[in-house]
């Protein structure tokens, strides 16, 4: 992806039938595609359609899923119904994991594109800056994140957003600076569009395909995130998501294994049909692998 | 297409690598548990008869009369060996006299000796007192102590560390009953020690046993420290010089306490092990799998799960009641400092939405025991026929609403870190059913006891409800009293942290302590529960269980009163 001939192509087919059809043709990703859209819909419309509600006690406690007086999935140690709580939890997970990803894709499109176009002392001071995040483990700093700013959805989602920014920092950066040097920024630049213009109209939409696979990357990685927060009792007990219902089951896992399989599966489902669908769109966006 | 499906499977793989990381805590003691039990098992290949005398030995009345049946001989206690015993419990020291809890208390009562030792049946036995006189009017004991019994530093223990020690007590441990009714002490010579009691006290023989009563060196902590600032002494931590069986020799609280065998104890050929290593463990669970890998040798929990489980074990003695004596409470705390909770008609409705039976039979299975006080159930002074506050949902609304709430009320629960069972699941069902009356309740966890133990220090709106555990430690003058009395609203945990002051409940704690005659002081703590019972400062739930385990090798753990909460010089390893 480095000759000009490529880059060109790729700016005038990505988005349009071709990577689309690309796109059709990787089946893993339209599964994938598939089972996330039934993920989201379920998480939109389950919890009214269902009827229970994910914090109340629906039944006895500790009842195994098919256990006749209680619910298909089995009920935690309150009573409280688990297929209740894997589809209303996926809310706070699914909210959590989009937030945090637009929150760090945008702080790392900010920080990468200002340093990639205008290189020089900026880039300098803001890629010293990156690396500093990049250096710390990110699950232990989005750990001491909360516990000073203290557990709450948004709280939560600002954690762990802003550890993970570093990635498409560097990324969007690499970009810029190979795409500046190309004709047709120059170009723009030739007739006089400002900065502003040339890196928002004409720069960021030829950087957009490997972004947007890095994108993909970072809400698989929130969801975990989160997951791992909550399974260490960091987030807020109040509020229900998959990976606070593992959490707080954490102590019943070897008595009632459904309390955890379950919000576990929904995480390992969500993860892997995101993760599905990147690997798709890596494959439509490349022009190497097109007419094969 | 190959190359494809390849991707797919490496990203499962990727991804099932961050799900265990996510779970890395557990999966990996689990993996550690599963590979050192098998390497015990092979090494527990002994007889089954030495199985047998073992749990005759180690279980309850009716395992002896078995044991004197069998015709072997019981083993011979032996020297040496390290006990690891896992707690969950942190203290802030590891001197009793200055603060209360099984944290601090674990660790002291090895540290530190007392005057008597209490047997199962709640009556002294010589320690370092080897014998007592009591006069006819009750209002003076004499103790006499061993002679040649010395501190951890060489320094003899005489009556003058006695006093001094009881003096701490007196000046710095919550239990303020304990030593009420003392007037003063005499020391006509060095092993000597008069008590005169301006009235008689039946609660004395508990407050001068085990764990009540740690002697301190007076040689070391009379250093110029005000007698009542005793509690930041720094022979209270690493370092600190004690009188039993036990010297403390690594200290970090948080971790763990390693003690060693005091060579000097005065008990002669006593302690039978060599040391004691106190592991803080993180949750029961963690107990729970070292005991069953063999990494533990002793733990308690309070789960009904996991007591079903280790009943289930054989490879495990299970102590049903491990802390007979300490009458732990599993109860709902109101902060009546704090302006909404003032309100009687608040704190009623909050009575009449819990369902206590709920907890118990459903949440804890049934095996719990109902709690309606703030007296122990199993306790000869608990009276169970005072106001229930039945569950009545409309009469919740309707106090609410003459409170001035009738648009909903935000609130907090927090919860005493410590079993789940016990503690998070009630506060969680109790923010569930309060959401039914439109009290809309938030649940605070904390992480460790000292987080928690921060929102009495917080001023009166830092917390609303809490639950809470307090102890009986034996007698009502020491463990219920501290609780209530007006005098007791003082800075600090587990004292009158309800703020709740009534001058009649004052009276009859009062006068209750000062009897000694059984069914008056029956009367005056009846009515007491009565009043209390209407008043909530405490709403009962049931009376928190206590459960043990061992290993098979672990003999003569004390059976007395305070059970592991003593001095533990008799327990031996036969392995």
């Amino acid at each position: 992806m480095t000759d000009l001939g490529i880059a060109i192509e790729s700016s005038v087919e990505t988005g349009g039938r071709g990577a689309f059809r690309m796109f059709l043709r990787n089946k893993p990703a339209v599964v994938g595609s598939v089972v996330f859209i039934i993920i989201v819909l379920v998480t939109i419309f389950g919890p009214g359609m269902y009827g229970t509600e994910a914090h109340k006690m629906a039944a006895g406690p500790f009842l195994g899923p098919g256990d006749d007086a209680g619910p298909l999935l089995g009920t935690d140690y309150l009573g409280r119904d688990i297929l209740a709580g894997v589809i209303t939890g996926g809310r706070t997970t699914l909210f959590v994991a989009a937030v945090a990803g637009a929150l760090s894709m945008g702080l790392g499109l900010v920080v990468g594109s200002l340093a990639g176009y205008f290189g020089g002392w900026i880039d300098a001071l803001l890629m010293r800056f990156t690396e500093i995040f990049q250096a710390m483990p990110s699950l232990l700093f989005s750990l001491v994140l909360i516990y000073l700013i203290g557990p709450g959805t948004w709280k939560e989602t600002l954690a762990i957003g802003v550890t993970m920014w570093a990635l498409p920092a560097r990324l969007t950066r690499a970009e810029f600076l190979r795409l500046r040097e190309m004709e047709f920024v120059k170009a723009s630049r030739a007739i006089g569009s400002t900065d502003l213009r040339i890196m928002t109209r004409t720069i960021l939409p030829n950087a957009m395909p490997p972004l947007l696979v890095a994108a993909t990357l970072l809400v698989v990685i929130a969801v975990l995130f989160h997951a791992g927060l909550a399974f260490l009792g960091m987030v807020d007990i109040n509020t229900v998501s998959w990976g606070s219902i593992m959490g707080k089951n954490r102590g019943y896992t070897l008595t009632a294994w459904w309390t955890v399989a379950f919000p576990g599966l929904a995480i390992v489902a969500t993860g892997l049909s995101i993760a599905l669908i990147g690997d798709g769109l890596q494959d439509a966006f490349n022009p190497k692998l097109r007419g094969r | 297409m190959l190359k494809r499906w390849i991707k797919v499977l490496s990203l499962l793989a990727v991804l099932s690598l961050f799900a265990a990381a996510c779970g890395s805590s557990d999966s990996s003691s689990s993996d550690s548990g599963s590979s050192s039990a098998s390497a015990s098992s092979s090494s527990d290949d002994e007889p089954a008869a030495e199985e047998d005398a073992g749990e005759a030995q180690s279980s309850d009345d009716e395992g002896e009369e078995e044991a004197t049946e069998e015709t072997a001989p019981p083993p011979q206690p032996k020297h040496g060996g390290t006990m690891v015993i896992a707690t969950t419990q942190v203290g802030a020291n590891v001197n009793h006299g200055v603060n209360s809890g099984i944290g601090i208390a674990q660790p002291s009562s090895k540290i530190f000796a007392s005057l008597t030792h209490l047997d199962k049946n709640w009556e002294p036995q010589p320690y370092l007192a080897e014998s007592w006189e009591v006069s006819d009017d009750n209002l003076t004991i004499t103790f006499h102590l061993v002679e040649g019994a010395t501190f951890h530093d060489g320094a003899p223990i005489t009556s003058a560390d006695v006093k001094f020690s009881i003096e701490v007590i007196q000046a710095n441990h919550p239990f303020t009953g304990m030593w009420g009714p003392l007037e003063s002490i005499d020391t006509p010579d060095d092993l000597t020690v008069v008590l005169h009691l301006a009235n008689p006290h039946p609660a004395l023989w508990i407050a001068t046993s085990d764990v009540m009563m740690p002697i301190m060196p007076k040689h070391i902590m009379d250093d110029g420290t005000p007698i009542n600032e005793m509690k930041g002494h720094p022979n209270n931590v690493a370092g600190a010089i004690g009188s039993g069986p036990f010297r403390l020799t690594e200290y970090e609280n948080t971790q763990k306490i390693v003690l060693e065998r005091y060579d000097d104890f005065f008990i002669p050929d006593r302690p039978y092990l060599d040391s004691i290593i106190y592991v803080i463990v993180p949750d029961e669970d963690a107990t729970m799998l070292g005991l069953e890998s063999g990494e533990y040798d002793s733990g308690g929990y309070a789960s009904v799960i996991n007591a079903e489980k280790v009943s289930k074990n054989p490879d495990l003695v299970a102590i049903p009641d491990l802390l007979g004596g300490v009458g732990s409470l599993n109860h709902l705390q109101f902060n009546m400092a704090n302006s909404i909770m003032s309100d009687l008609r608040v704190r009623q409705a909050i009575a009449y939405t819990i369902d206590r039976d709920y907890v118990i039979n459903t949440l804890h299975q049934g095996q719990t025991m109902e709690l309606l006080g703030g007296i122990h159930p199993s306790s000869p002074f608990y009276n169970a026929d005072v106001e229930r506050y039945d569950v009545d949902l409309d009469k919740a609304r309707a106090l609410l609403a003459e409170a001035g709430y009738a648009d909903g009320l935000d609130l907090r629960i927090n919860y005493i870190p410590g079993p789940n069972e016990q503690q998070r699941n009630v506060a969680e069902y109790i923010a569930l059913a309060l959401a039914e009356v439109g009290v809309n309740v938030e649940v605070i966890q904390a992480a460790d006891l000292p987080s928690w133990a921060g929102i009495f220090f917080g001023g009166p709106d830092a917390w609303h409800m809490t639950m809470n555990a307090y102890f009986n430690w034996g007698d009502p003058v020491i463990g219920v009293q501290r609780a209530y009395v007006c005098a007791n609203i003082v800075p600090g945990v587990f004292v009158n942290n309800s703020a709740y002051c009534n001058e009649k409940v004052d009276e009859l704690l009062y006068a209750a302590a000062a009897e000694p005659d059984f069914a008056k002081r029956k009367a005056l703590y009846d009515e007491f529960q009565e009043i209390t019972a209407i008043e909530l400062p405490f709403y009962g739930i049931n009376a928190l269980p206590i459960f043990g385990a061992n290993q098979l090798y672990v003999r003569d753990q004390p059976d007395g009163a305070w059970g592991p909460l003593s001095g533990f010089e008799n327990v031996w390893l036969d392995k």
